[in-house]
């Protein structure tokens, strides 16, 4: 085959990919960056201003205080789903990869079914389920006697972040638990022979030869639900609209963006401090990313068995 | 699971979650079809005869385009799924094939689409949609949408064509097939079920998704079923048979197509490795 | 060291049995091997002595302790697995000490077991490596070790040897064998090689179907195998099978010829016999027994020895030994001839008529 023919072939091949995904993906997500080191006019022009939008938004107070706000929420939105989702979703792993388990396939099928549904879906339902008009959960709680405990707790400062993070991990927990699982089962049977031979229970097997050898999977889960949280948006709008949560107490960076970009009752849209915003965002996950693939991936080793 | 004890404590474990899994979803589903004063007074009791009132699924069908709004995601998820496996897997053939210079470097970079979310691209894929005049397309959501699964779609075909013994490729070129026709007839038959767990990989999430139908096409029609439940709920907030209809239109088809597919979704997550 | 005495042993997967009445003893300091073909029960059966399966009925003895409700830990058994089983995250010591550690032996005690095994192994300049910076044969080495740290009353061995290649097969084989004289092991020992298990054993044990068809010293099953299957089992190539019946006192028709043998009284005229002959023990031309007629179909040269497979004029084909430069070619008519003291008679359910 000449050169040309080779090259015609590789082109021919590559393109449709590389055009839409350079178009569609990373154009954008660098022409974002550029947008947040300009400032648009009022006649459409725009003007570039260096790194002055992102000094407005960490130090001026009116932008400051709702992009920490924001951020901190977002942390505790991950923090959450670290401490809640991803040990239950290995509990769930470990239980069900269990040797002569009955129903695994049933139980792994149902478990895992919130997660195919669409996140507005789930949040009105759950809305709908914790609103005191209908008074499902307190009827469900009090059965159990813990009627007192029973609050509007979407509609409360104190809880609604606590609330949707739950909420969002009761959706997602078949992710963590379906990636773990699979590591596991792919441990050979005969390691978990030789342990019991040593002398190991089911559960001491699991602490010190099963555990050891999915570190890297919980690393890659770990680094997955660091993304997914700094890009979450559509729960918390669905639940509780742009505004997100009585004084913006639920408030994310996706749901910041959302009302910087494109306005709301209280602001108009600004496409410059929405880039900023989104830029803030990009180097957040990045930041993650990198500690993931530089520190955590470096450290561990991946076993083939 | 030797003692019995042991594995009454595990399955009560997994049922237990089961059912917190499963009781929203059956609570919005089974009161969607209740009269309305059964939906409050008796919440937890199945449809009956006594009780049974389709009035939400009326105005859900009757008021609004839901239908519309359903061909909307079909034609959006199936278009995406093609272009997606197509030019998914035409690129991952090329990637693991053939030998250039920035071979590596050209995988790396459409590798980044993985790690890092397309959505923080927003501003200006609305800015690029409107000057190409596509602003309530379907089409601008296809052309995303695939942009956004392409990344993931090579990363997984490409693991897949790797394990293609090379003996089957070099005996195609020995018969004096074109390159064309050993991926036509040769690659793409062979890597068919990797291709359902893009498709599968795909699907979900373009479905499913919010935000794009949001910013590139929310009125006009051409709202997919997801932005458009959402948009109903937003106007029907206090007519509860209303939402709960409409809340259950959105789930269950997917209920009924994740049952019909669960085996070969869980098969793709766990890539094969179902005990 | 122990015995292990099995006793109407069985064990079933729901409605399948997989074992059916196992009797076996495995005196103490003996190297029993089980063999049979692939899907017989063999690892079932280890894997119940070492407590890794339930058993469904009957019961063990390790060293005149009842054992069938015991975990493995307990029985006082090690195990090394096909695949070696080593855990990938764990250096070489880590490795052998695991167990100990569990077992909560002290440290000092761990560490003196740890030294002697590498040093029988000669593994103590791999002892900081992990599993993946080990070849195949350490690796094996390795495992070996880890049962040798526990002490063991026996020593169990699910075909060991099957992921090494030829030669480093025959290496361990012979330090296998030395390292059951050197610690006086009860072993057993699943193989599917002929040679390993009539080189190691002391006792070969023949399953077939989940049931023992027979136990003994290698030579009694080469030389008096109880019944067709095992003879057809043990020696390779495998033993020819001449279908004939009972003409008279001392003569049988088989093969499409009358043969005259020593057949005991028992035998009457009309019965079904099958007469079997080891390859080894035909010879092409002369014989000083029975002689067939039989053209070559084809000649297999291994060096000094060969195989000649042979058709009878029943079209049965028979493998004979030849020896040195045979003069024959494919399509030769000639004579092939047996010893018919080196003939095995067996009835018509099977089993051998001494
Ligand atoms: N967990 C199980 N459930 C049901 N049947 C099983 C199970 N494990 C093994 N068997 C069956 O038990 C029989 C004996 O298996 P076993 O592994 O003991 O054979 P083997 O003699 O070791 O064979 P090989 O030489 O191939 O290793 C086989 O027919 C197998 O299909
Ligand atoms: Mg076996």
């Amino acid at each position: 085959m000449s050169r040309t023919a080779y090259l015609l072939l590789l082109a021919v091949f590559l393109a449709p990919a590389v055009i839409i995904y350079s178009t569609f993906s990373i154009y954008p997500l660098l022409a974002t960056i550029f947008n947040s080191f300009y400032d648009r006019q009022d006649d459409g022009t725009s003007l570039f201003v260096g790194l002055s939008n992102f000094t407005t938004l960490l130090s001026d107070p009116t932008w400051s205080a709702p992009f920490w706000n924001a951020f901190r929420n977002n942390c505790l939105f991950f923090l959450i789903h670290m401490c809640v989702q991803n040990p239950i979703g290995l509990v769930l792993a470990a239980l069900l990869s269990l040797p002569r388990l009955n129903l695994r396939a049933t139980y792994r099928t149902l478990i895992f079914m919130p997660t195919m549904l669409s996140v507005v879906v789930i949040g009105f339902s759950w809305q709908l389920i914790l609103s005191p008009l209908w008074g499902v959960a307190k009827m469900f709680l009090s059965f159990f006697g813990l009627g007192f405990l029973f609050g509007p707790w979407l509609g409360e400062e104190s809880t609604a972040l606590l609330t949707i993070s739950l909420i969002s991990v009761w959706q997602f927990v078949g992710i963590p638990m379906i990636l773990i699982y699979t590591a596991l089962l792919a441990i050979p049977d005969e390691l978990i022979d030789a342990a019991t031979v040593d002398g190991l229970n089911q559960f001491q097997a699991f602490i010190w030869v099963k555990l050891p050898l999915i570190l890297p999977t919980l690393g890659l889960v770990s680094v997955l639900t660091f993304v997914n949280n700094f890009n979450a948006f559509d729960l918390i709008y669905a639940m509780k609209g742009a505004l997100a949560g009585p004084n913006f107490s639920a408030d994310i960076m996706g749901t910041l963006f959302y009302r910087v970009f494109f306005g709301n009752q209280l602001q108009l849209g600004d496409t410059s401090m929405g880039s900023a915003i989104a830029t803030m965002m990009f180097l957040i996950i990045l930041t993650g990313v990198m500690i993931y693939l530089f520190v955590i991936q470096r450290r561990m080793h991946r076993y083939s068995f | 699971m030797r003692k019995p004890a042991s594995a009454i404590a595990v399955h009560a474990i997994l049922g237990l979650y089961t059912v917190l899994a499963l009781f929203p979803i059956v609570l919005v589903v089974m009161n969607s079809f209740k009269a309305k004063r059964a939906i409050f007074n008796t919440p937890l009791q199945p449809p009956m005869p006594w009780n049974f009132d389709p009035i939400g699924y009326a105005k859900v069908f009757g008021d609004s385009a839901i239908t519309s709004y359903y061909l909307n995601s079909l034609v959006v998820t199936t278009g995406t799924i093609f272009m997606t496996l197509l030019f998914g897997a035409m690129a991952a053939w090329a990637l693991t094939e053939y030998k250039f210079r920035w071979n590596t470097l050209l995988a790396l970079y459409l590798s980044i689409g993985i790690m890092v979310p397309i959505r923080l691209g927003s501003v200006a894929i609305i800015q690029l949609v409107s000057d190409l005049n596509m602003i309530n397309t379907l089409s601008a959501l296809v052309l995303v949408y695939t942009a956004q699964s392409l990344p993931l779609s090579i990363f997984i075909l490409s693991e897949f064509i790797a394990q293609i013994p090379k003996d089957l490729r070099e005996a195609g070129r020995c018969d004096g097939l074109t390159e064309f026709h050993i991926f036509f007839y040769i690659v793409l038959p062979l890597i068919r079920p990797a291709m359902a767990t893009v498709a599968v990989f795909t699907m979900i999430p373009v479905w499913n998704d919010l935000w794009f139908p949001l910013l590139l096409a929310p009125t006009n029609g051409k709202q997919t079923i997801t932005l458009g439940v959402q948009q109903f709920l937003g106007q029907y907030i206090t007519d509860w048979n209303a939402v709960l209809a409409a809340l259950s239109t959105a789930i269950i088809p997917v209920l009924i197509l994740y049952v019909i597919f669960s085996r070969q979704l869980i098969r793709g997550l766990t890539s094969g490795a179902v005990k | 060291m122990a015995e292990v005495l099995i006793d109407k042993l069985c064990k079933s997967y729901g409605s399948a049995e997989i074992l059916k009445d196992i009797d076996l003893k495995v005196e103490d300091g003996s190297f029993v091997v089980l063999v049979g073909p692939s899907g017989c029960g063999k690892s079932t059966l280890l894997r119940c002595i070492a407590g890794l399966e339930p058993i469904s009925a009957g019961g063990m003895t390790i060293g005149g302790r009842q054992v069938k409700n015991l975990p493995p830990a307990k029985r006082e058994i090690a195990m090394v697995f096909q695949s070696y089983a080593l855990y990938p995250h764990m250096d070489v010591k880590g490795n052998m000490a695991f167990g100990l550690r569990f077992a909560g032996t002290p440290k000092a005690e761990i560490e003196a077991r740890v030294a002697e095994a590498a040093r029988i192994l000669q593994l103590e300049p791999l002892l900081k490596r992990r599993p993946r910076e080990l070849s195949g044969g350490q690796r094996q080495r390795v495992a070996i070790g880890r049962a040798i740290v526990r002490k063991p009353q026996v020593f169990l061995f699910d075909e060991p040897l099957s992921n090494l290649d030829a030669a480093l097969r025959i290496n361990t084989r012979v330090e296998i064998a030395k390292l059951h004289k050197l610690l006086n092991a009860t072993i057993v020992y699943v193989t599917h090689d002929q040679v390993e298990a009539m080189t190691l054993a002391d006792k070969i044990v023949v399953m077939n179907k989940g049931r023992i068809e027979q136990a003994g010293k290698p030579l009694d099953l080469y030389y008096k195998p109880a019944n067709l299957f095992v003879a057809g089992f043990i020696g390779s190539p495998a033993m020819n099978f001449l279908e004939g019946h009972v003409t008279g006192s001392g003569r049988v028709e088989a093969a499409g010829s009358g043969l005259t043998l020593r057949l005991p009284s028992s035998c009457k005229p009309g019965d079904k016999v099958t007469l079997g002959v080891r390859p080894e023990h035909m010879n092409l031309g002369a014989a000083p027994g029975p002689l067939l007629q039989a053209q070559v179909d084809l000649i297999e040269r291994l060096g000094e020895t060969g195989y000649a497979h042979l058709r009878l004029p029943t079209g049965q084909v028979v493998i004979s030994e030849v020896r040195g430069e045979p003069g024959h070619v494919t399509g030769d008519s000639i004579s092939v001839g047996f010893d018919p003291v080196r003939c095995h008679i067996f009835d018509a359910a099977g089993r051998r008529i001494e």
